[in-house]
């Protein structure tokens, strides 16, 4: 037991040589982490898109229009931009100066006197999906605010008083309220997820790198002899200084990253600790395994990083899992991205616990046994290569 | 000249299918990410959310409501609850992801004057799904509280024209352009794969010098270029463009018609922007390559410049709601602009005068980096020659 803990700390000593040494690693593993997490988190600083410019083309011009355009300036998600008409209103769109338009038609005003039916017309850019569902959803909040404005006025001159004519106004109202993300805001949602694939990618194309280093230096043997013959050594000495590193780093982020970026912490620290403890303990065999099937250490960085984006858009995070085709769904549950943001993102973002998430925690062990035997195995294989190489 | 260029051409295709590092980046890797993006959002929508209602009416109004809510493409209802606090608790577990209350005595109060709220939960942690269900439950309730209005007014006996007008003063009819249904796969798959495919043409480029001066293969393309650094940079730079149409064609013709529903081929104004943002990238790969003689750091300055390009492009979080900083970072990568204008030709199929800002925005990466690749690799090709002379 003692002599194995020792051959352990020899490969963890070695490792920390072989990382300062190579400028790859030393920029992946110490300086990347820090930089991505900070970079991309504050792309989302201010979580909403405010003031999205919209062309409006007013043909009434009367008072009610303007108030109708005055009201949408107001909002905090749009900006208005005059346009002189609807054929200058679609141009500034076509430039990409403004993500829609409104169209207020001449007679509008004198149509709603009357009690005929205005209207009014939108034409949003929905190539842009964020900002164009946004405005949208403004501009129909807006046009029932005046619709009821407009009944309330109505029900007064019918005799009613101030409350009754209130109350005839709306009688079925809609009451939205967002949980665990109270402003549905895209940036409170990404951040989470987006600082945990930060750690999994800088650690998993570091230690893919660093194995692969290892093979084209063909010093496989030599680190299995240093971890005194035993390959679970050679992986967990390996893997030690990655888990102890990410660990740190994990400790930072949850407290100068989160309290930095204003992200909302709903969860336990022990439950968080522990799925995060679960999840290095998984990336890491995964991580050696790639290392060994990757030729070089090149390739291993030229490789690891087209995977980012399709890990996290298979992850069951940005796209629900269950939209996903099966064969997806199959190759999304092969990732340990997949249970760890299930479980993460429910304990941080909602107040769950590791008994809620209980069968994502099993599904995230299977895979970690599934990782390390491929590790041990990819150890093994590399070491018999290379010693018949030798030979 | 031509003939040099034409040589070093056909030696660096050689190499593009020889070298590992090369071909699998280039040639193995594009196929790959495409059909992969192709298939993850294959289903194009999200259908069927799990939902819990949570009706105190029960009421026959309550049950129209639940029966129009499930009527919609994004929610199923899956049970009944009995409490906010369960709402919650289902959410956190994950089994659902909104639910729905209909208060007590509804249909009472609505028929004696006294308003009604119908609450909607959503679970916004998920901003994707939250922001679907919302979409479809809202425009349930709120034509459903329409319809009451209406009944109210046509019952006083007013005409059913009348009653409607009051009910909705101002008809607000929205069109959603180039993406009506809000389509997740024609949007986000043309993206991700010219995204992907400009990090390709990049993350080869960032080695195509400095490993020919780790192998030694130097001063062979210094004869073939007659020592002049412009042969080997257009030599190669049009070896890596070639790569890049066969991209084009595998995106154009396969992937954006099957999966996104573009036209066969793209469009002219398409493969013009296009070639414009791989010009930028392999002005800026080489540079690096040049400049940066250890591979492993040069691979990693591409890595760390090119993996931010879709998140700062603006094609899923808009760039005005970024701080400034990050606004100005995002200049740096000719993604950028490609985005801008990518909208355009492809999404909007505006002729390519509306894109001119960023094609000359394109041109100006080639134009500032390409010359400092050149004076810079000169002085190495010169001081090269002068050692094997």
């Amino acid at each position: 037991m003692l002599s194995t803990f020792r051959n352990i700390i020899r490969v963890f000593l070695r490792e920390i040589r072989l990382v300062t040494k190579d400028h790859s690693l030393l920029l992946t593993l110490l300086i990347a982490p820090v930089l991505y997490a900070f970079f991309y988190g504050s792309i989302y600083k201010f979580k909403v898109e405010e003031k999205v410019l919209l062309a409006v083309a007013d043909d009434d011009k009367s008072e009610l229009s303007r108030t109708f355009v005055q009201e949408l300036n107001k909002m905090q998600i749009a900006s208005v931009v005059k346009a002189g008409s609807l054929q200058e209103a679609q141009e500034l769109m076509y430039y990409g100066d403004c993500q829609g338009y409104l169209y207020i038609p001449y007679g509008l005003q004198q149509k709603v006197l009357s009690l005929q039916q205005g209207d009014i017309v939108l034409a949003v850019n929905a190539a842009r999906f964020l900002p164009s569902s946004e405005l949208a959803g403004a501009l129909t909040t807006l046009a029932l605010t005046v619709g009821g404005g407009v009944r309330l006025k109505y029900n007064q001159m019918q005799g009613l008083n101030t409350k009754m004519a209130m109350q005839e106004t709306q009688p079925v109202n809609v009451d939205y309220r967002p949980v665990f993300n109270s402003r549905s805001s895209y940036g409170a949602f990404l951040l989470p997820g987006l600082l945990a694939l930060i750690l999994q990618q800088t650690l998993l194309i570091g230690l893919a790198e660093s194995v692969a280093l290892d093979k084209e230096r063909r010093q496989v043997p030599g680190l299995v002899a240093l971890a005194g013959g035993s390959y679970s050594a050679t992986l967990w000495g390996k893997g030690l200084f990655y888990l102890l590193l990410y660990g740190c780093y994990t400790l930072f982020f949850m407290n100068v990253n989160y309290s930095i970026l204003e992200i909302p912490f709903r969860g336990r620290v022990p439950d968080v600790s522990f799925i995060f403890f679960l999840f290095f303990l998984t990336l890491i065999p995964l991580g050696v395994w790639l290392g060994t099937i990757i030729p070089n250490q090149l390739m291993a960085a030229q490789l690891m990083v087209f995977s980012t984006y399709p890990v996290f858009l298979i992850a069951g995070y940005a796209w629900p899992f269950e939209a996903l085709p099966v064969y997806m769904q199959w190759l999304s549950s092969l990732i340990p991205t997949t249970p760890f943001l299930k479980v993460y993102i429910s304990i941080v973002q909602t107040g769950g616990t590791l008994a809620d998430n209980s069968m994502s925690v099993i599904h995230l062990l299977l895979l970690c046994m599934l990782y390390a035997l491929l590790a041990l195995w990819g150890i093994r294989r590399l070491e018999k290569r290379q010693q018949s190489l030798s030979l | 000249m031509i003939r040099s260029v034409y040589n070093i051409m056909i030696r660096e295709w050689k190499r593009i299918l020889t070298l590992p590092q090369l071909y699998v980046v280039l040639l193995i890797v594009p196929p790959v990410i495409c059909f992969l993006y192709g298939f993850i959002y294959e289903k194009e929508f999200a259908r069927d959310l799990p939902v819990a209602v949570w009706d105190e009416a029960r009421s026959p109004l309550s049950r129209q409501f639940t029966f129009m809510l499930e009527q919609t493409e994004s929610i199923h209802i899956t049970r009944q609850v009995h409490s906010a606090e369960e709402i919650r608790s289902l959410m956190e577990k994950g089994e659902i992801q909104a639910g729905v209350h209909f208060p007590r005595r509804m249909d009472e109060h609505i028929k004696s004057r006294t308003p009604v709220s119908i609450t909607l939960y959503t679970n916004s942690a998920s901003v994707v799904t939250g922001k679907l269900i919302y979409k479809d439950a809202a425009r349930v309730l709120i034509t459903a509280g329409s319809g009451v209005i209406l009944q109210k007014l046509v019952k006083t006996g007013m005409p059913e024209g009348k009653a409607m007008a009051l009910v909705q003063p101002v008809r607000l009819t929205s069109y959603f352009l180039y993406n009506a249904q809000y389509n997740y796969m024609k949007y986000l798959v043309p993206g991700l794969i010219a995204v992907g495919l400009q990090m390709i043409i990049l993350m080869a480029t960032v080695i195509v010098i400095n490993e020919e001066l780790r192998d030694g293969t130097m001063p062979e393309l210094i004869r073939m270029a007659n020592g002049a650094a412009s042969n080997i940079m257009v030599g190669k730079g049009l070896a890596y463009l070639g790569a890049s149409w066969l991209h084009y064609i595998l995106a154009t013709c396969i992937v954006y018609p099957f999966f996104a529903g573009g036209q066969i081929g793209g469009s002219f104004s398409l493969f013009i922007l296009f070639n414009l943002l791989i010009i930028a990238c392999i002005s800026i790969g080489m540079t690096i390559s040049i400049i940066v003689n250890d591979v492993m750091v040069a691979c990693d300055i591409g890595v760390f410049y090119t993996s931010p390009a879709f998140v700062f492009s603006g094609f899923t979080f808009p760039r005005w709601g970024m701080p400034w900083y990050d606004q100005f970072y995002a200049w740096i990568m000719p993604f950028a602009p490609f985005v801008d204008g990518f909208f355009k030709v492809f999404f909007m199929e505006l002729p390519l005068r509306y894109a001119h800002k960023e094609m000359a925005i394109l041109l100006v990466y080639t134009v500032l980096t390409f010359p400092i690749g050149l004076f810079v690799l000169q002085r190495k090709v010169n001081k090269l020659m002068l050692k094997h002379a």
